[in-house]
């Protein structure tokens, strides 16, 4: 199961798995059956006390006391999901577009094809909506390119004279990159990541502070299902951060437990969805395909689904685009130019201007490369603007949520034709041009990095100080 | 080779110095033979490494330079580059320094950081442009050398032992790397071109006639077709990858188990070091030395090995390390818990 998390976080020990039926205990000999030479003379005997610790625990631990898994998946569970839909709350579901493009590959379908089927399957089951995180994502990006331009101005004043950290500016979707950042790298890389939400916890913002009016349901009623390609999602959407308080017109109907909500409930894989249509006696190929839910779906009037380019966000790209705009006023209408350093998920891009660079951006991709871009940037030998990092090698589309390859399909034939299959039935399109998110910047969060974008679109870091338990296996 | 009459391990000198236990040596490849005095690294749980110039002269060691105030913890392993020109060291701070020789002074010229806690080994390839750190992270790091030295890139973080682990080193000859752990298994490395990334192509445990408690070190011979590993389960087992005719995936010949050497050990091996003759020496946690060597009457398609010597007290505690000079075949040296490195001359 912990294989499933990205290799960040399998490094920063999430993987410690000890489930808590054995009391999760901190004592850091518990298993072993045999003593282990002490390498190191003059550490602390372990305790031996069982303490129960919460994922919340998990998340705010340096070292390791065990995998949040289990904790996890008692909260972010198919059986959570039934119970939900049972419930009386309004059950919605944001699928990503590499989810989609996974179960595409799993049933010979098209992105669209499963998406509509899906939309069948669930809304069958009692799902009220189910919306795409494409949609979600194009306000990321358009934060994105907004918070690098001030980014690359500040740093223009900068220049020469001070060391900013403002540029680098390395982006924020992945959330194993962001907890291994905060965990094991601490303060020093933190100013460089962008603060701008991923495209889950942008959905489920815009979902639980907007739409829900539309929808004239309160908040607190509704329960937000993500599906993902990435188990590490789950830790994202169990943030602190990412939970808000309602305010009901100061009534006090409402236990504080009760007025504590997360932007998004629940956070199942792409694995976990094939589960839920194996286990329904429903053959998923032969569905109807449903009209999609346009209030937050890049669906345009003709059915057709858009969207940007890129397995994992597309986010190097469409800032890439929007500088090489905005601050030398360069339109790039064709395919960009990215060049293949060390490895395939080692990519640049430049721009040139008479002659000298003035844009350098990379894709970064998995975590030996992480380490290599990390390592520059502390040694300040970094000279890009900008990186698009995801833990998962080939990205996002490789997330550990993800369906396996077919028997007989290597993985890198397997994310081969999920690059393909991912755009089979979407059409490129400009974050800027979609008139849903123009929508909603129009009736609720003004412009790019308004001071509303900036309380419902954008979060911060915290370092994770090292615990002493987590000094406590030191041997 | 063949071993006549009495093999003698005869003590030439103790140096003394560090404060705390020995954890590791290093013979500087470069030095030593022809009338060049050879050159000893030795690092502790004093946090420091020590350099040890054999004086020619004196007929004794002198302890030429002490590499301080950069590591914060012990240092478990240290490593020579193949020029002799780099020192790699191992640290339970997190760390792995590269040190540059120059003349009698060393100059810390990198610091490679990533992994999450203790350091346990590092190992330079044979052309040395490849460097492989493991740690109790359980996982094994590959760098790649850029120009000078003072330049790393991580090339591969290889996840695939479940517990610490406890050693990394390169063959002798081609570019695969083989790592020990404390889950007691032994996995072989090799770069796949097809993903462009390292792998592990081979997994030796208890079910290939591997060990049944945690692996502490490995040796290779000389041509790299043998290798000799030893464990907490009171075993030196040798490997054979020679004369396999089965292919694994993509062209690596599988190692297999040809011999597993029980009932000579009663505590824990926790260093094995196989010399360019031939002669396998063991340090465990009975304060002992033992050397080995293939028993020239076992048939040719199941080798055996014999013990040739048995040095009691070689040391007042565990004995961490030996390492067989690779100039000077019959010089060797020992570390130990007492916090003294030995030198021996080995007759036969």
């Amino acid at each position: 199961m912990s294989e499933k998390f990205s290799p960040a976080l399998r490094l920063a020990d999430l993987n410690d798995f000890i489930a808590p039926s054995q009391g999760c205990i901190v004592s850091l000999q518990g298993g072993k059956t045999k003593q282990e030479r002490v390498e190191n003379a003059g550490s602390k005997p372990p305790q031996t006390d069982p303490v129960k610790i919460s994922l919340k625990d998990c998340l705010a631990c340096s070292g390791c006391i065990t995998s949040a898994e289990t904790v996890m998946l008692e909260k972010q569970s198919l059986d959570e999901f039934l119970s939900q839909i049972n419930s009386e709350k309004a059950v919605i579901v944001s699928l990503s577009p590499q989810s989609r493009a996974s179960l595409a590959a799993y049933f010979n379908l098209s992105p669209s094809q499963v998406f509509r089927k899906l939309t069948t399957f669930l809304k069958g089951m009692g799902v009220k909506a189910v919306f795409d995180t494409s949609c979600s994502r194009d306000i990321s990006l358009i934060e994105s390119c907004n918070e690098f331009i001030s980014r690359y101005k500040q740093n223009h004043v900068n220049d020469g004279r001070e060391h900013g950290s403002s540029i680098p500016m390395l982006s924020s979707a992945c959330p194993g990159w962001i907890c291994y950042a905060e965990k094991t790298l601490g303060s020093y890389i933190l100013p460089y990541i962008s603060s701008v939400k991923s495209p889950q916890q942008a959905m489920g913002a815009a979902i639980k502070h907007h739409i829900c009016e539309k929808m004239g349901i309160r908040p607190e009623s509704i329960y937000h299902v993500t599906v993902m390609p990435c188990y590490d999602k789950k830790l994202e959407a169990a943030r602190d951060d990412f939970v808000f308080s309602v305010d009901h017109d100061g009534e006090g109907r409402l236990t504080p437990a009760e007025l504590r909500i997360p932007e998004v409930d629940s956070v199942l894989t792409s694995g976990e969805i094939l589960d839920l249509i194996q286990s329904s006696s429903v053959d998923f190929e032969s569905l109807a395909e449903a009209p999609l839910d346009k209030l937050l779906t890049n669906v345009d009037e003709e059915g057709c689904l858009f969207g940007v380019n890129g397995g994992s966000g597309g986010y190097a790209e469409t800032v890439f685009r929007h500088a090489a705009k905005k601050l030398f006023g360069k339109e790039l209408p064709g395919p960009l130019d990215f060049r293949i350093l060390r490895n395939a998920d080692l990519q640049e891009l430049t721009l040139e201007v008479e002659g000298e660079v003035v844009l350098r951006f990379a894709l970064c991709y998995g975590f030996r490369n992480l380490q290599n871009i990390v390592r520059k940037i502390k040694i300040r030998k970094c000279d890009y603007h900008f990186i698009e990092i995801m833990a998962c090698p080939s990205g996002c589309l490789n997330g550990g949520g993800q369906l396996k390859p077919k028997t007989g399909q290597t993985v890198k034939e397997a994310i081969q034709s999920l690059q393909v299959l991912y755009m089979q039935d979407v059409a490129v399109a400009d974050p800027f041009d979609n008139p849903i998110v123009k929508g909603l910047y129009d009736e609720w969060l003004r412009f790019p990095g308004s001071e509303t974008a900036k309380k419902y679109m954008h979060t911060g870091y915290h370092p994770v100080l090292k615990s002493v338990s987590s000094n406590l296996q030191s041997w | 080779m063949e071993v006549e009459g009495e093999v003698e391990l005869k003590e030439l000198c103790r140096l003394e110095g560090h404060t705390d236990r020995v954890w590791s040596l290093a013979w500087n490849p470069a030095a030593g033979g022809d009338g060049v005095p050879a050159v000893l690294a030795s690092c502790s749980g004093d946090k420091t490494v020590r350099i040890w110039r054999q004086n020619l002269a004196a007929d004794s060691w002198d302890c030429t330079a002490v590499l301080d105030e950069t590591h914060t913890r012990t240092v478990r392993s240290c490593a020579w580059s193949p020029s002799g020109r780099l020192l790699a060291t191992a640290s339970f701070d997190a760390t792995t320094a590269i040190w540059e020789n120059v003349g009698d002074d060393f100059e810390c010229v990198s610091t490679l950081e990533g992994h999450e806690n203790e350091v346990k080994s590092v190992s330079w390839n044979a052309s040395g442009s490849l460097l492989a750190t493991c740690s109790r992270d359980k996982s094994v790091w590959i760098w790649e050398v850029q120009s000078d030295g003072s330049e790393y890139d991580c090339v591969s973080v290889l996840q695939g032992h479940t517990q610490d682990v406890k050693m990394v080193q390169w063959h002798p000859v081609s570019d695969v790397l083989v790592s020990v752990s404390y889950d007691n298994s032994i996995k072989v490395w090799a770069e796949d071109g097809d993903i462009d990334d390292w792998r592990c192509v081979q997994t030796l445990e208890e079910s290939s006639g591997g060990h049944t408690s945690t692996v502490w070190a490995l040796s290779f011979n000389s041509n790299g077709d043998k290798m000799a590993t030893c464990s907490d389960d009171l075993t030196l087992k040798i490997w054979d990858t020679s004369g396999s005719f089965q292919i694994i995936d993509d062209g690596h010949s599988p190692w297999r188990h040809i011999c597993t050497l029980s009932g000579y050990h009663h505590r824990t091996l926790f260093s094995v070091d196989w010399s360019r003759e031939g002669i396998i020496a063991t340090g465990a946690a009975d304060d002992a030395i033992r050397l080995f060597v293939e028993d020239k009457h076992s048939p040719i398609d199941r080798p055996s090995y014999k013990m040739i010597l048995k040095k009691e007290k070689a040391h007042e505690m565990d004995v961490n390390a030996v390492r067989w000079n690779p100039k000077d075949p019959r010089l060797l040296a020992s570390a130990s818990d007492d916090g003294s490195i030995k030198i021996w001359q080995c007759s036969c």
